[in-house]
């Protein structure tokens, strides 16, 4: 195999027949006519044209009779100061969903929050966001929140007001013998101050916490360890070696922000002093982590614990045995040598839920040296709290008639625990059961009274994340329906005397009485409280107190430990359970955005995949388990339950496995999320009360049909896949050309193709070389021009601004912030499984994965994919109206009400980035007609006025039958250079930067202006890793890549 | 004369007055220019309601007691007599709510005298006063009067019926002469001839065509809208009148992409002191009042204004009203004129205020959006009036003539890209357009003498849409 040979997937890899088919098409998924079931008007036929015609001259008529309506423009009374109608004001606040948190600035726009980006003041995150927070905004304006509070009747629930609510509940509770509280992971310490008052004021209530996925092993071994039961700070940008089992750090696992941020930094590579960490991923599905590792090391689920008990053993007593497969073994014992030569600078983390095993896991770091420089217990974490062996508990006492009311605050173990459907059991033997939901879910529906929540944009709160480091949650618009957030409702049913219910808003004057009860005495730097609270309000976050690392000796009991650590079964197939960077464990299915972003290693979207693994067959072909295909439906049995799931092939899986994300299959989550994918919660096993997220009891039918509506986006616009002719690797789309018109020579098909340049670490300098030559070799060939390049450019770009954007595939994690904040800032419209099953996603930027390396055992590339602003576009040339041109600042700009929509751009994009709006997914359309139905909804997702509040005012919204695409966000460059005209200063890199560039937790993204000589642009355009990618079209992109490096250590592999 | 040099004029004009007057005795004329310069911004120019300070008319008989030199004193810097406890300046302050006058150092006496003179002439003989003066010019501009035409049309007609009938004589004469007949033909075959039809079909289409294309183009402008607003605010008086800055009120035109249209309290600042319109007395602006909350009457702003009933809100605005009439009227008890005019302005406060979106009276004031770009478009006012130091009056128009305001440019994308073509780029002192190198190196070498807003990418697609 060719070494900088990359590929896709399966078919791409092995040539397959009907694939090469479909990527000579344009746009595949069929004729859109065909497939327009809804759509009849479009089944017409010559008598139906003329009344068409008819029609469409009789309402021009009347149109151009009409009187322009009238429009108003309508004021304030009176204008608050801090808004200028037009421009945005950004409030610092934080996103907090249970044990999830970041640091976040709220853009508002006239009092709407419209756009969320991260706090660069925060010394946790450092400025970055992850995909979750970027939609959170969405959220606020979900049509399926709860809008007043309820009461359960025999026709269901009734909106009751909150005087009689409070009446009844507190009636209730101080009846009550026994009262629990259940809640996800609280960060905030003023909620737990309320909590507090409301256990003294109801002296039987006990609040108990859990996690949907859970961390709780971490925390005992911990408490074991050290006797403290947190979970430390790891800081991985100290480490020169990162072991991890089956943690999936940068995209899920406790506090992937912080660490993807910390992580990167060893892993954006100077080609001047190349170094880099080694990071080797112990499991058995390809997770957003493991796809970013240098080494893989596959193991069955049911093998972790013996994987961590070997590695053990031999950094321990230098040998060990274990019950594990000679492969994983060999490897462990490199990876051993590894970790020990990185002593001190080294990490070992494990997301098992084996308490023992992280126990193991604690004494490999203590006998490495880690403690005190890649972790620190002084500066804890507090992300994940929750234990489900309480909730265990709790289900045990309510079987046992012993609980009178219960209160769950925003929490759902009816669907996201382990004992889900035993809860939703238990729960039904409880007196009083208050749901303080801020929509509905399986748990909520259950209750007898609904008390709703605010968002978190609508609400007052504090955060602890990590001891000593403090952010404030604070409201960038008032409550949107009649909801009044947790913690108040707490206090008024404690009849807390610290809340002051006659105030404006009580919960803030709660917290700033426990601030400056608790905070403001502790500092020095302030002496009145309003400016402390006014500083620590506008930074939105605080760090305090001294941070001294105070060695803690290491406590565990290592040989009760190990005799404790799971052992493998001996079942042929496993499957695995794994939480995905969209979905959760379901908290956020009800989110169309984080819905319709692709799996980022998968590239599914909307519902969960069976991942099976691929195999060689030795000849031609990769043939999936029990020869299935991507989109075959399968029975797949986990004990008892058995589900009908769609299939995915997936590379680096461990044979013998099969995973199945968390978080689908709700039944209670609004129109978006409700009924997408199956349910397998019911299906995780438990250790000693706590949830171990995999199965042995498994099996999988063979093929049982085909999912109606396959969303996969991976293979959807593929082109300039390779072809074999006469034994000779070619590109098969240039093959086409030279066979049917005889075509030689043709500039594309001299060349390879160059959309991606990988390199191993140790081989950096020779794939540079390599690298170097070809760029040189296609810079020869686009000089073969009449009209010279540099002349015309130095003519129309060598003064004003030239934009540009340099993306570091080092640092890119795939996460897909960056894609979900660019459907936030320029209103790309979502448009649901059918039509991403057709290939009519709309998003403005995709992340590309392609594979690299061993089939067996792969490498991960990711490559954010936008508009590559060609400054010789072919789409420019061949656009009938002008639609699409170039601009003096080298920008490739799209007019949409120009365009026509004859799609001529899209099919002479080599990117494919330009997207077509086949249908009228945001009723922008004047004609109702043309508005799709999608998956059944009344009207399109995004267009009802609740959810449009959203719309970032400055872009326009598209209509039916335009090309959309990457702008390089227009909106913020002509911002930026407004306020530095405004000002009479030079633009600087901070006047814009684009909405991917902000979201990225890494820092992949720089955008900026290429004249600008002190730009960071600049800087990185020198970097020697840059390639062009498809440079040899000619095009001249405006977007710099770098080469992907891995640290791969090969003799792991043999 | 064209206009510009018509206004030099003028201006010289006043400036030869303004000298003249410095030597010369106080002047009726003098006083007018004075009070329109000084004056006017609080004091109503009718001598005779209250504006943001007092009805000026009779203030020499209300100082009569004191000194002359009490009242230049009291003019030229009142605070100064209030510190000194003069009784006429405490009363006047007390009785205005310790609202302070401007102080104006810079009058003369003589100065001062030319206004009153000027006071007393308007309070006398009514607005126009007996003003005598060489300042009443018309501009006459010469525009060709549409009779001209019909005239010239008919004229034609006749010609050409006359010359085809002189024809169709010397056809039939030549004809005769060689002994043919010639068969003359009716009106009718001439008109239902085909060169006619043909001729007229032509020309319905072309007509036709015409005017279809250019209606569709103007389809969606509405240059020269000038709709009735809920509020009778008129340009005229406050931007013209009064003087004051376009962007006073429209604060957003200097930092937003809105130009702004202001909220009630921005009208309050000065409509809490002037609660009586000098155009429409109590009608237009008790609106503003019921919008906002605020009680003339008591000079307070009420307490849940936003709670109470249409029947309460009547009661307090009915009160104003006819307090106020019967202050102008000079009258104890409303007759009926007075309760005609009451119920008037308070349906005229319902019907301004209210309407099928919104029901109740409170609330911001709906007005009629006069200037409208497709949703497609971006416009920001910050870029034209901060930046490129465009006047407002450039796209606008005479606002501060306007008493109801219209729309003056056509805001098509033809009369963009014009203006883009032909503006010059601020280029001087602002140290944004320094990454503009080429250009700076031709200016210098003088081969270039502007830039325009074109040549810096002004007429690319995306500075607008996106």
């Amino acid at each position: 195999m060719d070494k900088n040979s990359i590929w896709i997937g399966e078919k791409d890899l092995v040539r397959d027949e009907a694939f090469l088919e479909t990527v000579e098409q344009e746009f595949a998924g069929g004729d859109i006519l065909e497939n327009s079931e809804g759509l009849d008007y479009t089944q017409s036929n010559r008598r139906d044209f003329l009344k068409f015609l008819g029609f469409g001259l009789g309402a021009a008529t009347v149109a151009a009779g009409c009187d322009i309506p009238i429009k108003r423009a309508i004021p304030y009374v009176i204008k608050p100061d801090e808004i200028v109608p037009g421009v945005a004001t950004y409030y610092a606040s934080s996103y907090v969903v249970g044990g999830d948190y970041c640091p976040i600035l709220v853009k508002c726009r006239e009092g709407r929050p419209i756009k969320v980006e991260g706090n660069d003041l925060s010394s946790i995150t450092k400025g970055g966001t992850s995909a979750r927070v970027q939609a959170s905004v969405l959220s606020l304006y979900d049509t399926n929140r709860y809008r007043s509070p309820l009461k359960k009747s025999e026709n269901g629930f009734e909106a009751i007001s909150w005087n009689k609510l409070d009446t009844e509940v507190k009636e209730a509770l101080s009846t009550a013998k026994n009262v629990r509280l259940v809640s996800n992971t609280i960060l905030s310490p003023t909620a737990k101050n309320a909590i507090e008052e409301f256990i003294s004021a109801y002296p039987s209530s006990q609040w108990i916490s859990y996690d949907p996925v859970s961390s709780a092993a971490i925390l005992d071994a911990n408490e074991m360890s050290y006797g403290q039961a947190v979970i430390p700070s790891y800081h991985f940008d100290k480490a020169d070696v990162i072991v991890s089992f089956n943690a999936d750090f940068l995209g899920t696992w406790i506090s992937p922000v912080e660490y993807a941020k910390a992580y990167s930094k060893n892993r954006i590579v100077n080609a001047d002093n190349p170094k880099m960490s080694r990071h080797i991923q112990v499991e058995s599905h390809m997770s957003m982590t493991g796809s970013n590792a240098d080494n893989r090391v596959l193991i069955k689920p049911s093998e972790l614990g013996q994987a961590i008990a070997y590695l053990h053993g031999i950094l321990s007593d230098g040998s060990s045995s274990a019950a594990l497969n000679d492969k994983a073994k060999s490897a462990l014992d490199r990876v051993a040598q590894e970790l020990k030569s990185a002593s001190g600078n080294s990490l070992v983390i494990s997301a098992s839920n084996n308490p023992y095993e992280q126990v193991l896991v604690n004494h490999m770091n203590e006998i490495l040296g880690n403690y005190g420089s890649t972790i620190s217990m002084s500066d804890a974490s507090m992300q994940r709290q929750g234990n489900e062996k309480n909730l265990e508990a709790l289900i045990n006492e309510m079987n046992g008639g012993r609980i009178d009311a219960v209160v769950m605050l925003d929490t759902n173990p009816a669907y996201d625990s382990s004992s889900a459907s035993k809860f939703a059991e238990a729960l039904s033997k409880v007196g009083t059961k208050v749901a303080v939901h801020y929509q509905p879910n399986e748990t909520s529906v259950l209750c007898d009274y609904v008390a709703p929540c605010n968002h978190f944009l609508e609400s007052w709160g504090d955060v602890e994340a990590k001891k000593g480091h403090y952010s404030l949650v604070q409201p960038t618009i008032g409550p949107l329906f009649d909801t009044r957030q947790t913690e108040q409702s707490i206090l008024v049913w404690a009849s807390s005397a610290n809340l002051n219910a006659d105030s404006d808003q009580p919960y803030m004057d709660y917290l700033k009485s426990n601030w400056k009860s608790n905070l403001f005495v502790d500092q020095s730097e302030y002496l009145s409280f309003n400016k402390f609270w006014d500083s620590a309000l506008h930074d939105g976050v605080l760090s305090h107190g001294s941070h001294n690392e105070t060695a803690i000796p290491f406590s565990g009991d290592v040989a009760m430990a190990k005799s404790k650590v799971s052992y493998p079964s001996s079942s042929e197939l496993e499957v695995v359970f794994f939480e995905t960077a969209n979905m959760g464990n379901g908290q956020f299915s009800s989110n169309p955005w984080l819905q319709e972003m692709p799996d980022p290693v998968a590239r599914t979207t909307w519902g969960n995949y069976l991942a099976v693994p691929v195999a060689f067959d030795g000849n031609k072909r990769f043939v999936g388990l029990n020869d299935l295909e991507d989109g075959d439906m399968v029975e797949l049995t986990i004990g008892s339950e058995s589900f009908n799931v769609p299939v995915i092939k997936q590379f680096g899986m461990a044979p013998g496995t099969v995973a199945l994300a968390l978080g689908y299959g709700r039944t209670e989550a609004g129109k978006c999320g409700t009924g997408v994918g199956v349910n397998v919660n019911n299906c995780i096993t438990k250790l000693e009360g706590l949830s171990q997220y995999y199965s042995t009891e498994v099996s999988v039918s063979r093929k049982k049909g085909k999912e109606d509506h396959f969303s996969c986006v991976q293979y959807h616009h593929t082109f300039g896949v390779k072809a074999e002719k006469n034994g000779e690797m070619i590109n098969a789309d240039e093959a086409a050309l030279g066979n049917a018109y005889g075509v030689t020579g043709y500039q594309g098909s001299l060349v390879e193709r160059s959309i991606m340049f990988t390199s191993t670490l140790s081989g950096l300098g020779e794939s540079l070389k390599d690298k170097k030559e070809r760029r040189d070799e296609y810079e020869h060939l686009n000089q073969a021009t009449l009209y010279p390049f540099e002349e015309y450019s130095e003519e129309k770009y060598s003064q004003g601004h030239y934009w540009g954007m340099h993306v570091d595939l080092n640092a890119c994690i795939g996460c897909n912030a960056c894609t979900v904040a660019c459907m936030a800032e320029n209103n790309v419209p979502v448009v649901g499984k059918r039509e991403v099953s057709r290939h009519h996603e709309m998003t403005w930027l995709r992340i590309d994965r392609y594979y690299f390396g061993s089939a067996e055992n792969p490498n991960v590339v990711y490559q954010p994919m936008m508009c590559q602003h060609c400054d010789n576009a072919p789409c420019e040339n061949v656009c009938p109206v002008n639609a699409t041109n170039h601009s003096s600042e080298g920008l490739n700009q799209m007019a949409y009400n120009r365009c026509v929509g004859t799609r001529y751009c899209a099919n002479n994009c080599p990117y494919k980035v330009r997207r077509f709006n086949w249908l009228d997914y945001t009723t922008a359309d004047i004609f109702p007609a043309n508005q799709p139905t999608l998956s059944g909804e009344e009207i399109p997702f995004g267009a009802d006025n609740l959810t449009r509040m959203v719309l970032n005012p400055d872009v326009t919204v598209r209509s039916r039958g335009v090309i959309e695409k990457c702008s390089f966000c227009v909106q913020r460059i002509q911002e930026g250079k407004l306020s530095s005209k405004s000002e009479g200063r030079r633009l600087v890199d901070a006047d814009v930067r684009t909405a991917c560039q902000t979201a990225c937790p890494t820092g992949a993204i720089t955008f900026g202006d290429r004249n600008n000589k002190q730009g960071e642009l600049y800087k990185k355009f020198e970097n020697p890793l840059n390639f062009i990618s498809l440079e040899e079209v000619n095009v001249r992109s405006s977007v710099n890549y770098t080469m992907k490096v891995v640290n791969r250590d090969e003799s792991l592999e043999a | 004369m064209t206009r510009y040099s018509f206004k030099s004029f003028f201006l010289s004009l006043t400036l030869i007055f303004f000298s003249f007057s410095l030597l010369a005795e106080p002047t009726i004329d003098e006083g007018k220019d004075l009070f329109r310069i000084n004056c006017a911004q609080c004091h109503a120019k009718n001598m005779k309601s209250k504006a943001t300070g007092p009805a000026l008319g009779g203030a020499e008989e209300r100082w009569a007691d004191y000194d002359r030199e009490d009242l230049y004193a009291w003019i030229k810097n009142s605070q100064q007599l209030v510190a000194d406890e003069h009784p006429r300046a405490v009363e006047v302050y007390n009785e205005w709510n310790k609202v302070a006058m401007q102080s104006f150092p810079n009058l003369t006496n003589d100065n001062i005298e030319s206004i009153l003179l000027y006071i007393d002439d308007v309070y006398v003989n009514g607005a126009g006063g007996t003003t005598v003066g060489s300042t009443a010019v018309v501009v006459q501009e010469r525009q060709t009067p549409d009779w001209m035409y019909y005239l010239l049309f008919a004229f034609l007609f006749i010609l050409s019926i006359t010359l085809a009938r002189v024809i169709s004589n010397l056809n039939v004469i030549s004809a005769e002469k060689e002994g043919r007949t010639f068969q003359r033909k009716s009106l009718w075959q001439t008109l239902t001839s085909r060169g006619i039809i043909t001729f007229l079909l032509f020309a319905t289409v072309i007509l036709g065509a015409y005017t279809t294309v250019n209606n569709s183009v103007s389809l969606g402008r509405q240059e020269g809208y000038a709709p009735e607003q809920p509020i009778k605010f008129s340009h005229e008086t406050h931007a013209g009148l009064n003087k004051i800055d376009c962007q006073y009120c429209h604060d957003g035109a200097r930092r937003s992409k809105h130009s702004v249209i202001p909220s009630a309290n921005t009208c309050m600042n000065c409509h809490r002191a002037i609660t009586v319109g000098s155009e429409y007395g109590t009608a237009e602006l008790t609106k503003i009042f019921a919008s906002i909350g605020y009680n003339p009457t008591d000079n307070t702003y009420i307490d849940n204004y936003d709670e109470l009933g249409n029947e309460e809100l009547k009661a307090i605005y009915a009160k104003w009203i006819g307090d106020t009439y019967l202050e102008t009227k000079g009258l104890a008890e409303l007759d009926n004129e007075g309760e005609r005019v009451v119920e008037e302005q308070w349906d005229g406060i319902v019907n301004s205020l209210t309407n099928d979106q919104k029901q109740k009276i409170q609330g911001p004031i709906e007005w009629i959006r006069i200037h409208n770009l497709p949703d497609h478009v971006y416009f920001n006012h910050e870029q034209h009036v901060s930046v490129g130091k465009v006047e407002c009056q450039q796209c606008h128009g005479k606002v501060e003539e306007m008493k109801v305001l219209e729309q003056y440019s056509p805001l098509s994308m033809g009369w963009c890209i014009n203006c883009h073509r032909q503006t010059e780029v601020q280029f001087e002192g602002n140290e944004y357009y320094d990454s503009y190198k080429l250009y700076h190196d031709e200016m210098a070498s003088g081969s270039r003498d502007k830039v325009t807003v074109e040549e810096i990418g002004g007429l690319e697609c995306q500075k607008c849409h996106y």
